[in-house]
């Protein structure tokens, strides 16, 4: 998963990142128009992704202008790219150092603070950059993430508000803002959100997946399973909308089309953990504690740490009266950060 | 006009009770007497079988008289009918015993008559009302002839109230209701027992999640278990058992069961071991009942009837491993009339009991005694009617948490019989009770419940199916609110968001109240032979500087437990003459959950050198001044210093490495000196004593912990001469 999300980011970068444009050249180069030319076959290497060689380009291009901003940011850019973060930071800060008022200069250095997962740092350069332009759509959309992150919600819904502004077809802003919502309980202004951004761009699984979730919520089950149902139709492989489907079917007390779902995923990925631990849901909600145990087993044995897991297993240890286990179950989710599981813990296991 | 709709509305009645119990009767199959014609062939056997049933009739009848005079006096003396089955202590039961055998032969005989079904249904009753037997032989006399006796439907119906058939039960009272007129005792009797019907329905339709688990054989035999109590840590268990090898061996002629005798087991790896009977310090030839245990497992009340009174309340306490002999409480606990079933609060400072003396509401009534500063009972109040009722309240217990009481009622909204009821303290005045539920309760008696100090466990008597014999001893688990299983499901909420997966909650977690208590406990040993010691300890609220209670660790083993209520600054001191005291201190907040320490103490003697922290001293953040709260722990030092006058003492203050070297010097330099000054000022001679700061050069902790520091945040004191 963290390997998809690399790829979505690196192309995100591609098109959101400021790459400089192209210079024009004269036909008599004098050694900056080398540089000029060298940046531009740097940039052209760059948007194919050839991320060495752009490098190459802008070092070239960098030796014959050694001042050359939009080189330092470019190159800043492959480096990224090529995992070099620290390189990446003391370009965009050398060109920062020319061009202090270029706000797309501060936008990158707050992707490559993003990408290190460095908050702090990457709030700075956001506030940077929205400091001279207040409508840059990706800073807002930016801020807007990184108040979800802090469970501001409604500063986020304001700053993704910003950024739809600025863009009124930013689809990942709508879809972001919907989440803010959802996260505030506002369901419907969620529902009214991930609908827009179907509209702007129906082929987005994930956000038919998300669709699914807020109408499920919402405790409207028939809307999320055709929420769930549309993903499903444009990419059958899409398990995550599987196994959603599932849970609205159980939650719906329909736990003959849950189970048929859950198997169905466990048909295509064998050792599917959140697939495992649903039909443990089921056995525990027919009172079938030793299914409900070996299909929590299963799931812990694909993905130890899933927490979810672990206070299914305890639930069934509990009723098969293994009742030091299902305790050190129950404090094994707590860790793993199911924070409800503390409630049992302090009315069965403290003794 | 009145009158007219009042007479029609009578008439309504009348002719619907006629219609239907004519079309019932119609229903039933005939009652076959007792006669040749319906015989033939086998006028011989009819004949001797004739003659058992007026035999049999005759035992019956004065056993019935026996038993509708004690009903006669019941009502009489409480002004209502008897609750529970229990009530009418097997009244007539030698002539419903005598009558049982050759009723059964004439039954065998003829099956299908009414009102010897009726009569062998009635003592089955006496004898064991809930018993598939009794129900049979009342079904069956109802449907051979329903109104072969008047009170025919009231019999059937509690039956099956008894069998928890809360419609039928239902039914069949308000048929008995309806067929004559009933005094207004009766009326409200069958009118309370319809009502505890509808509770029995209401509450086994939503019953409680708990595992009842039989105790075992190493508690439970083939004969009567009964009246558990436990210590807080579950560690000991106290009960009254009626077995063959009770002391003396002899039986009560009253219900031919042997003498009760007290019996009690200890937990050893988690697994009782077998029950032995206390000493005969306790157990006697007669009745002797255990009737509560403190907390901390050191005080033991039993019950003994002497034949002079109703019943009376006896203290014993544990000395080394046996219990001394009991001592028959004060007049304020004690009366002429029945005193049973008692429950200490955490402190020892209030004594919760049950009497049915007069002044009470109604028949047994619970009352508290709280202890006058000569440590003697004071008189005992009435704990009033928000818990209890005109009907009876037994079997007291109080939670260690101080907050939560235990008591069975045969009032509030039963199921039948005793149930178990809860209530809360809540500023000073009582919750109203609340039932326990299904299956805790049930339509019969649910008596002696008590707790384990956590709160997740408790125990109890029962006479359910599946036991080893009479009564035995059960544990019940509360499992709390039901657990709704947890699903995985992912979604992508922030696009462009590494978190891709979110465990969403399905529905939220259900509170279950946690004990707000903690159980301290260990052992006290002498430091250089590490032989286990006795010793006082007083457990004081820093806050109010008062002492709370004194325990003592046992003579022989040297283990203490103590309970302490959450929301409190304690300061716990270990006492012992010949020794330094020890101290402790625990600061639990008002919301900490239950919890479980083990402090083992070794006392340290009056010797040069020694050293002892005083855990309860208290400056002022980062200031020398003495917080009042330390004002116990500091008397304690002077008592010390007092009782051995030639003692001379290093006062040693010590910080932890947070802040400068120099700081920390001095500031531990002006806290000795601080306790000195407030040791002169109580009229210790200055030549005794001897302050000193130590800085942060002397730890005892790590520096890396709050915990570990705040040990390291220390006053001591050192015996420099003797």
């Amino acid at each position: 998963m963290k390997h998809n999300y690399y790829l979505a980011f690196l192309v995100f970068l591609m098109f959101t990142a400021r790459s400089q444009d192209t210079v024009k050249v004269a036909s008599n180069l004098t050694p900056e128009q080398l540089a000029e030319q060298d940046y531009n076959s740097g940039l052209a290497a760059l948007k194919k992704n050839e991320c060495a060689a752009a490098v190459e380009l802008f070092n070239k291009s960098l030796l014959a202008k050694p001042n050359f901003d939009k080189a330092l940011a470019n190159r800043a850019i492959a480096y990224i790219h090529l995992k070099k973060h620290s390189e990446a930071l003391s370009d965009i800060n050398s060109a920062i150092k020319l061009n202090p008022q270029n706000p797309e200069f501060y936008f990158n250095k707050s992707l490559i603070f993003y990408d290190l997962s460095q908050t702090d740092s990457q709030a700075v350069a956001l506030d940077n950059c929205l400091r001279i332009n207040p409508a840059h759509a990706e800073g807002c959309y930016y801020k807007g993430i990184a108040l979800y992150g802090s469970a501001e919600y409604d500063k986020s819904v304001e700053f993704f508000t910003k950024a739809i502004t600025a863009n009124p077809n930013y689809v990942y802003a709508y879809n972001d803002r919907a989440s803010a919502k959802r996260a505030k309980a506002d369901y419907a202004g969620a529902i009214a959100d991930y609908e827009k951004a179907i509209s702007l761009d129906a082929s987005l699984v994930f956000i038919h997946n998300n669709l699914g979730s807020a109408y499920r919520l919402n405790k409207n089950y028939a809307k999320a399973i055709e929420a769930y149902t549309k993903a499903l139709q444009a990419n059958p492989n899409y398990l995550v909308a599987l196994n959603n489907r599932g849970s609205a079917n159980f939650e719906n007390n329909n736990l003959k089309a849950a189970q048929s779902d859950f198997e169905d995923v466990l048909k295509k990925d064998p050792k599917n953990s959140f697939a495992y631990n649903n039909l443990s849901s089921i056995a525990i909600k027919n009172k079938d504690y030793k299914k409900a145990k070996d299909m929590a087993n299963r799931s812990i044995e694909s993905d130890p740490k899933n927490g979810p897991a672990y206070y299914n297993r305890g639930i069934a240890r509990q009723m098969l009266r293994e009742e030091a286990d299902c305790c050190n179950d129950w404090k094994k989710a707590y860790e793993l950060g199911v924070s409800n599981a503390k409630t049992f813990i302090n009315a069965s296991c403290l003794d | 006009m009145l009158r007219l709709i009042l007479f029609i509305d009578t008439m309504k009645k009348l002719l619907l009770t006629i219609t239907v119990l004519y079309f019932s009767f119609l229903s039933f199959s005939q009652s076959i007497e007792f006669e040749k014609d319906n015989f033939p062939g086998k006028k011989d056997e009819m004949k001797a079988a004739r003659k058992l049933l007026d035999i049999g009739t005759e035992f019956y009848l004065q056993g019935r008289k026996e038993f509708d005079d004690f009903k006669k006096s019941y009502m009489s003396e409480h002004r209502y009918c008897p609750v529970s089955h229990y009530d009418y202590q097997k009244a007539g039961y030698q002539n419903f015993r005598d009558a049982l055998s050759p009723l059964s032969t004439a039954q065998a005989f003829n099956p299908n008559n009414a009102r010897l079904n009726y009569m062998l249904g009635f003592i089955s009753f006496i004898t064991d009302p809930t018993t598939p037997q009794t129900l049979k032989y009342f079904e069956t006399a109802y449907k051979l002839d329903p109104l072969a006796e008047p009170d025919m439907a009231f019999w059937l119906a509690w039956s099956y109230h008894l069998n928890s058939r809360w419609d039928d039960a239902i039914k069949y009272y308000q048929i008995y209701l309806q067929a004559g007129k009933k005094n207004a005792m009766e009326a409200e009797d069958v009118n309370k027992k319809i009502a505890e019907c509808n509770s029995g329905k209401k509450f086994s339709a939503n019953p409680e999640r708990v595992f009842v688990d039989n105790l075992g054989t190493a508690i439970n035999s083939s004969f009567p278990e009964y009246g558990p109590s436990i210590s807080a840590d579950e560690e000991t268990i106290i009960f009254t058992a009626r077995r063959d090898n009770s002391t003396g061996a002899k039986r009560d002629e009253n219900d031919n069961g042997y003498f009760e005798d007290v019996y009690s087991s200890v937990k050893l790896n988690g697994k009782w071991q077998p029950s032995k009977q206390l000493s005969k310090n306790v157990n006697t030839e007669n009745h002797d009942a255990a009737a509560g245990l403190s907390s901390d497992g050191s005080k033991l009340y039993v019950y003994r009837h002497s034949g002079k009174d109703g019943g009376d309340l006896y203290e014993s306490v544990l000395f080394g491993a046996d219990w001394e002999e009991p001592v028959h409480m004060n007049k304020y606990i004690n009366t002429k009339y029945h005193e049973s079933s008692v429950s200490l609060s955490f402190d020892g400072k209030r004594l919760y009991f049950v009497s049915d003396k007069e002044s009470g509401l109604g028949d047994r009534d619970i009352y508290y005694s709280d202890m006058d500063v000569k440590g003697e009972w004071g008189v005992s109040k009435n704990i009033g009617p928000i818990v209890n009722t005109k009907y009876g309240d037994e079997a007291v217990f109080m939670h260690p948490d101080g907050v939560t009481l235990y008591f069975s009622s045969k009032g509030h909204n039963t199921m039948g019989g005793y149930d178990i009821f809860k209530t809360t303290l809540v500023n000073g005045v009582w919750s109203a009770p609340e039932n326990l539920g299904y299956p805790i309760n049930g339509p019969d008696d649910d008596v002696f419940f008590v707790v384990s100090g956590s709160g997740s466990r408790a125990y109890f008597a029962s006479s359910k199916t599946g036991g080893f014999g009479e009564k035995d001893l059960y544990k019940i688990t509360f499992l709390g609110p039901e657990k709704h299983p947890l699903l995985n499901t992912q979604d992508q909420l922030m696009a462009m968001a590494a978190n891709p997966v979110s465990n969403l909650k399905v529905e939220n977690a259900v509170e279950v109240a946690s004990a707000k208590l903690t159980i301290l406990k260990g052992v006290v040993t002498d430091a250089k032979t590490t032989q286990p010691l006795e010793s006082s300890i007083d457990l004081i609220d820093n806050d109010k500087n008062i002492v709370l209670a004194t325990f003592k660790s046992n003579s022989s083993s040297g283990k203490y437990l103590v309970t302490l209520p959450s929301g409190k600054n304690y300061g716990i001191a270990v006492k012992r003459d010949g020794y330094l005291f020890h101290s402790e201190n625990f600061n639990i907040p008002d919301n900490a959950a239950f919890q479980e320490f083990t402090k083992d103490v070794a006392l340290k003697k009056i010797e040069i050198g020694s050293t002892i922290v005083l855990r309860n001293i208290f400056f002022d953040f980062d200031k020398a001044t003495i917080r009042p709260e330390s004002a116990n722990e500091l008397e304690r030092l002077i008592k010390l210093l007092n009782d051995n006058p030639t003692l001379k003492i290093e006062l040693g203050s010590h910080t932890d490495s947070k802040g400068s070297d120099d700081y920390n010097m001095k500031l531990s330099d002006s806290r000795s000196k601080s306790v000195v000054d407030y040791l002169i000022a109580k009229g210790i001679n200055t030549s005794r004593l001897v302050a000193k700061g130590y800085g942060e050069t002397k730890p005892i902790d790590t520096n890396e912990t709050d915990d570990g520091r705040q040990n390291n945040r220390r006053t001591e004191f050192k015996i420099l001469e003797k």
